[in-house]
């Protein structure tokens, strides 16, 4: 099961690299970041500051973008052009495909951000001669969260068409960016809308957990516990994803 | 080796349900070589689908080898090339056999010399670096063969294999098909080319709106009907 696993999880990874897509929004992001020294020169004393808080969120968006283009294209491609005959007539499972074309595109998403990553490294490091440790830690937050979202792509793409999947996706990023919000929101409300806000709140994810980019600027590096509860909040969420993907694509007749 | 027990395949449009395989039964035997044969339309892709594991039946049974159609074991059995193949577009011809090869956990070395051999075989040799987006049609339907042919299946099911080849490729296709009867291949096919299906058959059902309406040997429908199988053909769709 795991050469098997491997065989699609490395396929998809290199169907998605020959992407010309994936190639202009990696080399934009690395523009926009390698711009952010130009943003820091013309701030007042705010160098790493800004360089900081433009790379990282350049990041975030330019992974997202991959997530919502590729991800949503992933199984509608494979069906579209048959080549899920090619796979789904061999003794693979659904569940095994599915999680194969997950791994295959957090492969490219990781892969994109580390190359983000080190330009920003690059950046910071020839602005201010030093990188500080949350640096990394928040880089790595931003690649969890495409990460869980390529979840949710991955998802709704089982169902629906890519151009849906993805305005769905981007309305899951908001409400997930907006939950502290939702939650002040829901204190104040109603009864009745206080419970529709309190169930959103739970039931979308909290993608505040994973920024960790205001940290960065104080070096405030996360302790290991707080790490921990990133990445089993992370885990718990993407496999509730992922079964709830398999569930519905298993159904699925091609 | 291929069982189908009273398979019904329905499909919904508009909330309207359409019957496509209606109450279908069929075995193909250790060593046949079975031809499905029907009109377009008739649920010969439908039933080659099913049998693949691709569509889920609506009631019946589908057994492969005492395995239920779509199980990993049934798959394992089997060797599918549907019609009008596709492959990955980055991938090269090489490529492609030794993913599919991946998939059946073949190993390496094992899988080197079945995939040199077979390229060989449907004439591909020479092609094996090529990316399979540079291929014509007929390259795609030699490649799928090859690729249906890696596991060794003890049962070969080819979806409408000889469609849109040019002469020249139907001919070299037919010896190649022959050529796997011989060494006592069991192969399941669906065709609406009925001399194809005439030479290479050992026994062909006709399928007409999801429902067989007539099966036997070729020479014995021959012989029964006292008409060429394709006037038997064109005679059991207009009466059924």
């Amino acid at each position: 099961m795991r050469k098997v696993l491997w065989a699609i999880t490395l396929n998809t990874f290199r169907e998605t690299l020959r992407d010309k897509l994936l190639y202009s929004l990696v080399g934009f992001a690395v523009l926009v970041i390698a711009a952010s020294l130009l943003a820091g020169s013309v701030s007042l004393g705010q160098d790493a500051r800004v360089i900081q808080d433009f790379s990282l969120t350049a990041m975030l968006v330019f992974l997202l973008i991959i997530t919502y283009f590729i991800g949503t294209q992933l199984v509608f491609k494979e069906v579209e052009r048959k080549t899920i005959y090619l796979v789904l007539s061999k003794p693979v499972s659904r569940e095994t495909f599915y999680l194969g074309k997950f791994l295959g595109l957090c492969l490219t998403i990781l892969v994109a951000g580390l190359i983000m990553a080190v330009m920003f490294v690059i950046v910071l490091f020839a602005k201010t001669h030093s990188v500080p440790t949350a640096a990394y830690f928040a880089a790595g937050a931003v690649i969890l969260e495409a990460w869980l979202l390529t979840a949710v792509s991955l998802l709704f793409s089982s169902f629906t068409s890519p151009l849906s999947s993805a305005i769905y996706t981007f309305g899951v990023t908001l409400i997930g960016h907006g939950s502290a919000t939702i939650w002040l929101l829901s204190q104040k409300a109603s009864p009745v809308i206080r419970g529709i806000l309190e169930g959103v709140y739970y039931l979308f994810p909290n993608l505040e957990k994973f920024n960790l980019r205001n940290d960065v600027v104080f070096n405030l590096v996360p302790s290991a516990s707080q790490v921990g509860l990133i990445l089993l909040y992370f885990a718990t969420y993407t496999v509730f994803l992922l079964i709830l993907g398999v569930a519905v694509f298993r159904k699925d007749e091609f | 080796m291929l069982v189908i027990r009273n398979l019904t395949k329905q499909f919904y449009q508009r909330n309207e349900e359409i019957t496509v395989v209606d109450n279908l039964s069929l075995t193909v035997k250790k060593g046949q070589v079975f031809g499905l044969i029907g009109p377009n339309g008739a649920g010969k892709t439908t039933t080659v689908k099913l049998v693949a594991g691709l569509l889920f039946p609506g009631k019946g049974k589908i057994t492969i080898g005492g395995f239920p159609a779509g199980s990993l074991e049934a798959k394992r059995k089997i060797g599918f090339m549907n019609e009008n193949p596709q492959f990955y577009y980055h991938l090269k011809a090489r490529e492609v056999m030794e993913f599919v090869a991946d998939l059946f956990e073949i190993e390496k070395a094992a899988a080197t010399k079945k995939i040199d051999v077979l390229l060989k075989e449907v004439g591909l040799k020479d092609a094996k670096e090529l990316a399979v987006r540079k291929f014509s049609k007929g390259m795609h339907q030699r490649l799928a063969f090859a690729v249906a042919q890696i596991n060794n299946p003890e049962l070969l099911i080819l979806d409408e294999p000889l469609d849109g080849l040019d002469p020249l490729g139907r001919l070299d296709f037919k010896q190649m098909i022959l050529k796997l009867k011989k060494s006592g291949a069991t192969i399941f096919f669906s065709s609406h080319i009925l001399s194809d299906v005439e030479e290479i058959c050992d026994e062909v059902a006709i399928l007409h709106k999801g429902k067989i309406i007539a099966q036997g040997s070729p020479k014995d429908l021959v012989k029964s009907s006292k008409q060429s199988l394709e006037e038997l053909f064109v005679r059991s769709i207009r009466n059924a």
